[in-house]
């Protein structure tokens, strides 16, 4: 989307031309108070009086014709360009060859300003180098405070001008952003009520095949694979949506990916959990390592739960199985032996994340309890 | 659980995707529980819901509108006594927790077999919650947000040591009967611990919407 176009740069412009507005008052105000005050060095008065109206009645008629964007036709700014000009070139004449301040002032600013807001860098430029040309043009000896003059008005025309162009770019920028929010929003939605639908058919496929057996069962085991992997899907979407940058991860999303089915069950504290990756990563990484030997020592299906828990200092993380438990003194054995067991490694690199470890082992089953210290992540707003 | 009671559990069926709905209310028929209602929609259900008088409902989270934690709400207003067994096929983690605050006393996956879904209707009917380890896992991060919060309310639930460590195990996957052997205590107590943290969750959340109502102004009965 151009920023030239965009409802959001022309909703800029609008608040721009109205300050604009109010500007022009104030620099009018300024003008004809001056005019008034030195009224005296006026050498044609009824000329000058003739300027002072027309300018007033022009900063009524743009006020008015500024409000609405499809009046911002070349022809008004042109306009009001030459006018401003006009005023400039026309001092000479109303005050004498050797004026000291210029007929309209500051005024001429809402001419700049206006050309500033349009046409942006190259507008401010353009009309501040006319003013400025116009003013020079028009003085018999130029002095200090003349040149500052004609210096600013090229230079603040041109620096308002790069402003709003910015600023609308900005605005279109942060349009588009929302724009695709809201529409990455409403897919989302969208797929929840299809993946839903989805879910329910697999599921029931599933449960029904289960009960007829046969081929049945077969495609129940199928539609069962699928669930899960759909399953898996959505939640590694909605993963995507809470990672900020690439070095933080949802350590509960990616620990969710290890669920299977019967086997693997995973509980998590339903909110996003944040942590640096290398950190993220090396916690699954434990934490398939320990389901692993799940599989090793007590059988290919066996049943284990992973389960997460989220404090403001440390995450602790949990991994169960019911199997007989690993038997007194093997690890002992084991290392001594010097063999430095699955269980060792476990150990090392928790401890490296500046972790601690508990083995917990019975007939009940084995029962791994970490904790891993959480930095304090700086606000992701 | 394994003893039917006198008269068979009445339970309504609450689920927009009919084949669904007919499988579910065919199941619990064959098992001898009484069908009293079945709806598709969350306004049907609740028209039906005070001439059908179920004691378990079992409901569908996505339904249209109103949405299942909407009718966990309004039925658990309406009867206090109801038991609200949530079935969902997603497993949305912030939908079923919604619930269980609303007052949904189970939660169930759709994949889960005919037999789980049958001890789970009569569990919930005894009174018994009806907790997977994610949900349980949902409950303690729910309890620990609730603390972690930088300005406490001396309101605030907060569980104690033990229920924590019932719920933490519940949430490993231990059954109450293994948790009650590991923690010597009887089947009976570890189901109260369970119960006592959903109905503190229930409480604060009841409180939460009263405090929201008020400060917006609002008339609350």
């Amino acid at each position: 989307m151009s920023s030239w176009t965009s409802p959001a740069s022309i909703a800029i412009k609008d608040r721009m031309f109205r300050a604009l507005a109010v500007l022009r008052w104030v620099l009018l105000l300024n003008t004809v108070a001056l005019s008034i005050y030195r009224a005296d060095s006026f050498q044609r008065p009824v000329a000058g009086a003739a300027c002072v109206v027309a300018m007033v009645l022009w900063t009524g008629f743009t006020t008015w014709a500024y409000a609405e964007p499809r009046r911002r036709t070349f022809r008004l700014l042109a306009a009001d360009l030459a006018l401003a000009i006009a005023m400039l070139l026309v001092t000479p004449l109303v005050k004498g060859d050797g004026f000291s301040a210029s007929l309209p002032g500051y005024w001429v600013m809402g001419a700049l300003f206006a050309w500033a807001v349009h046409y942006r860098a190259l507008g401010g430029l353009v009309a501040g180098t006319l003013l400025a040309a116009a003013d020079l043009s028009q003085r018999q000896d130029i002095g200090q405070s003349d040149y500052g003059n004609a210096f600013l008005l090229i230079v603040g025309g041109l620096i308002v001008g790069f402003m709003c162009d910015s600023l609308q770019q900005m605005a279109t920028e942060r349009d588009v952003a929302e724009r695709s929010a809201a529409m990455a929003a409403e897919r989302a939605r969208l797929a929840r009520v299809v993946h839903d639908g989805v879910l329910q058919v697999l599921a029931l496929v599933q449960r029904r095949g289960r009960e007829l057996g046969g081929e049945a069962a077969e495609l129940g085991r199928l539609a069962g694979e699928q669930e899960r992997v759909l399953r898996e899907l959505i939640r590694a979407q909605e993963a995507v949506t809470t990672v900020h940058g690439d070095e933080i991860v949802d350590l509960a999303s990616e620990l969710a990916r290890l669920e299977r089915g019967e086997t693997v069950t995973v509980a998590t504290p339903g909110t996003a959990v944040e942590l640096p990756a290398a950190t993220a990563y090396e916690v699954v990484a434990v934490a398939r390592a320990c389901l692993d030997n799940v599989r090793r020592h007590v059988c290919e299906d066996a049943p284990a739960w992973v389960l997460l828990q989220a404090f403001p200092d440390r995450v602790e993380l949990s991994v169960r199985d019911d199997g007989p438990g690993i038997p007194a003194g093997r690890l002992e054995e084991a290392a001594a032996q010097g063999r430095l067991g699955v269980s060792e490694s476990i150990r090392g690199r928790i401890a490296d994340l500046g972790g601690t470890s508990e083995l917990v082992t019975g007939p009940f089953g084995t029962e791994w309890e970490f904790a891993i210290p959480r930095p304090v992540l700086g606000s992701s707003a | 659980m394994s003893e039917e009671p006198a008269a068979p559990i009445r339970v309504m069926v609450v689920d927009d995707h009919p084949m669904w709905r007919d499988a579910v209310e065919r199941d619990l028929a064959a098992a001898g529980l009484d069908v009293v209602a079945v709806a598709a929609d969350g306004r049907s259900a609740l028209a039906r819901f005070p001439a059908a008088r179920p004691q378990v409902v079992v409901l569908d989270l996505q339904i249209p509108a109103p949405d299942g934690v909407e009718v966990t709400t309004e039925m658990v207003r309406q009867d206090p006594e109801v038991r609200v067994l949530i079935l969902s096929a997603s497993g949305e983690h912030t939908d079923v927790l919604a619930a269980v605050k609303a007052g949904a006393t189970g939660y169930l996956v759709k994949s889960a077999s005919r037999e789980e879904l049958l001890d789970a209707v009569r569990r919930v009917a005894a009174g018994d919650p009806v907790f997977t380890p994610g949900l349980a896992g949902l409950v303690l991060g729910e309890f620990q947000r609730i603390s972690d919060d930088p300005s406490p309310d001396p309101d605030d639930p907060r569980l104690t040591d033990r229920e924590t460590e019932v719920l933490k195990m519940v949430a490993k996957g231990m059954s109450y009967r293994q948790i009650a052997d590991r923690l010597v205590l009887s089947h009976r107590t570890v189901q109260n611990h369970v119960q006592n943290t959903l109905g503190k969750l229930q409480m604060h959340n009841r409180v939460e919407l009263t405090r929201y109502a008020i400060e917006r102004g609002l008339d609350v009965e």
